[in-house]
């Protein structure tokens, strides 16, 4: 069976998430995407690993858990959490989110025990830990082997094991010895695998996608996934499976295009400007406005590492499909501005009701059974399937958007359009 | 070998600030004539042109021509203890590398500093045809500077053979400042043809602001979307200028 998974999200008692984010609420809205399996996030807040036990039953022999309420839900929950690690590297401050996976509610307990000596794992949902990233590794896998542990959204400037700001350049420098428990790193919504396969340093890796969402709404949860064909759900078969890239298993991922993603390009959130890469370092990564240094996107600190031309693919590459979240697509095609607006909703639920979730509109349904619900939606659809769309990318925070006509470009890129020219176009 | 030296620091401090306006490491160019210093900041969106004949050094001695680059902000530190009146000496040692910076006053003291690796870029000035020279206050510049900085991060400049005029337009607000041919702050103005350019106000305020500790008049060139020519006039002899490129409405 086809196991879609969103393995890192955050519960309602991480910063800057609804009160709602609750386990009932987290399944329900999973369905209407088409997940079936759904990390809890979280397992470290005490208040959330009561929720999670309260309300989840563990699945004989599979290492996940399901809604107590709702056993006959096809959506599962695997234990998780995100992390970040604070600590001193050769002088710098290293600031380094992670993800870990783990089988079961008792392991994530022997994990937060080792955990709680580190940090207060009750301020956040995503506590803050003062340890290094290797001994981070040693305590989460000396509880258990079957625990898993890889670098979170690896490319975003701030708290990343690349950023820009506080980043590695490499995953052994960061792990260590430990190195030899990392097995994945999860991509982040700015940068896709194309785009990690130009390191060949990184070949041995799994890469993995994840909406690493604070809410439910469908065009957060699920905007990006790992995609396994398995017998049926189990954590042991896609631990196996992402360790060692078995294509067999680990078929895709779901990848929003990487100028969608909130770090893409180089720029200045404040100032309304940014620049691809090869723009960015003509002008010193100077912003021309305020003249004060440019928040460097994923792609120029990538094209900093990379050792491969684009376009390089390793002959072992799990594969992947660049999709956008159907309400994003319905608001561009309406023109208005925000995917949660009623009119959207109508859309979206005409869709969902007639072919079962979210991911069969985008992925499986034919163009044809698409237009007997809205031929102009369904063209776009399939234009994001056959990755005939562009997206003005984002920077600085800023998220990068659906474009469907020209006219949208001028429309949407309206705050850059003072263009700071640069003299050598003059001397 | 190469030594000077200042009765004014003032006047040294105030042109290592308006160079470092736009440049961190400045690599100074040094002859028998006198110094020189030609660079882009660091995004190439501006340029400094600066020169002084050794007639405005009270002392200027010099065996061979030499290049010395020096961090800026880090001499700019050390200069600006120097009180008014008080006499500045430079003075490069060529065994250590190191600049030493003598300031005699009220008492002496000898700052020494590194030098870095010298710059070979040769940068040529823009290569433009002006069709607008005008010349202005640098007192009145400023201010229209800061009307327009209330409004926009951005400026447009036009003229015609009547009138200078800055055009400021943000989100919410707007602002038209006129400056008129032979009032008080537009002293002079030629326009071959009507022409237009939109300017970066962070970079052109900094630019005035610092340049006008300088001098009281400036020169303006420019034509219809194409870099500005900012010419500092210098008490004494001496050349300020500044090139800054334009940025492009594209709606």
């Amino acid at each position: 069976m086809r196991v879609i998974a969103d393995l890192h999200i955050h519960g309602r008692y991480s910063r800057a998430t609804s009160d709602k984010m609750c386990v009932e609420e987290i399944a329900r809205f999973a369905k209407i995407k088409g997940l079936n399996l759904v990390g809890t996030g979280d397992f470290t807040h005490p208040k959330w690993l009561k929720e999670l036990q309260e309300t989840l039953v563990q699945e004989a022999d599979t290492g996940l858990y399901k809604v107590a309420k709702n056993p006959e839900s096809p959506v599962y929950f695997m234990i998780t959490t995100e992390v970040s690690t604070v600590f001193t590297f050769e002088n710098e401050v290293k600031k380094i989110h992670h993800v870990i996976l783990t089988p079961n509610i008792e392991t994530a307990i022997q994990i937060n025990d080792r955990l709680a000596k580190y940090g207060n794992l009750a301020i956040d949902g995503r506590p803050t830990l003062n340890m290094d990233a290797p001994h981070l590794v040693e305590d989460v896998m000396e509880v258990s082997s079957e625990n898993m542990i890889f670098p979170a959204h690896a490319w975003t400037p701030w708290f990343s094991i690349f950023g820009a700001f506080s980043g590695f350049n490499s995953i052994e420098e960061c792990y260590q010895d430990m190195t030899k428990h990392i097995h994945a790193l999860e991509t982040g919504l700015s940068s896709d695998p194309p785009m990690n396969w130009r390191l060949s340093k990184l070949d041995k890796f799994a890469l993995v996608s994840n909406s690493d969402s604070h809410s439910f709404w469908p065009w957060r949860l699920g905007r990006e996934a790992n995609v396994f064909e398995l017998k049926e759900p189990s954590y042991y078969e896609i631990l196996d499976a992402i360790r060692f890239k078995d294509k067999a298993r680990f078929k895709f991922t779901i990848e929003t295009d990487p100028a969608y993603g909130k770090y893409h390009w180089t720029g200045h959130r404040n100032c309304h400007v940014s620049f691809p890469a090869v723009e960015a370092i003509k002008i010193g990564n100077i912003c021309p406005v305020c003249r004060k240094k440019l928040t460097k996107g994923v792609e120029q600190r990538l094209e900093e590492l990379a050792d491969r031309p684009p376009g390089f693919k390793p002959s072992d590459a799990i594969d992947f499909m660049h999709l956008l979240p159907l309400s994003e697509i319905i608001a561009t095609v309406l023109g208005v501005d925000s995917p949660s607006t009623q009119q959207v909703w109508n859309i979206y639920n005409a869709f969902v009701e007639k072919f079962g979730d979210e991911y069969a509109v985008l992925i499986d349904v034919s163009k044809e059974d698409l237009r007997s619900v809205n031929e102009k939606i369904a063209d776009t659809i399939i234009k994001v399937r056959d990755g005939q769309i562009k997206v003005l990318p984002g920077y600085n925070g800023v998220y990068g958007q659906l474009i469907l006509s020209e006219e949208q470009i001028a429309q949407k890129s309206k705050v850059q359009r003072v263009q700071q020219l640069n003299l050598t176009d003059f001397l | 070998m190469f030594k000077i030296k200042m009765a004014d620091a003032k006047l040294l401090r105030d042109m290592v600030t308006a160079i470092s306006i736009l440049v961190d490491e400045a690599t100074f160019k040094i002859d028998q004539k006198g110094l020189k210093l030609r660079a882009m900041d660091p995004s190439r969106v501006a340029m400094v042109d600066f020169e002084w004949p050794k007639t405005v050094f009270d002392e200027y001695t010099t065996t061979e021509p030499t290049k010395m680059c020096i961090n800026i902000s880090e001499m700019l530190k050390l200069l600006k203890r120097a009180g008014k009146d008080e006499v500045v000496e430079l003075s490069l040692d060529e065994k250590t590398g190191k600049l030493q910076i003598k300031i005699t006053g009220k008492y002496a003291r000898n700052f020494t500093m590194p030098t870095l690796e010298a710059s070979e870029e040769e940068v040529p000035t823009p290569k433009i045809t002006f069709n607008v020279k005008a010349k202005a206050t640098t007192q009145g510049l400023s201010q229209a500077i800061e009307d327009a900085q209330l409004v926009s991060d951005h400026v447009r400049i036009e003229a015609d053979n009547e009138k200078l005029v800055l055009n400021a337009a943000g989100d919410l607000m707007g602002a038209t400042i006129t400056l008129q041919k032979g009032s008080d702050a537009l002293l002079d103005l030629e326009a071959k043809e009507p022409s237009k350019a939109t300017f970066s106000l962070s970079y052109l305020s900094e630019i005035i602001k610092e340049a006008s500790a300088t001098s009281d008049i400036a020169t303006l060139e420019f034509s219809t979307d194409m870099p500005i020519k900012l010419d500092f006039q210098q008490a004494k002899e001496g050349k300020l200028t500044f090139y800054l490129a334009p940025r492009i409405e594209t709606e």
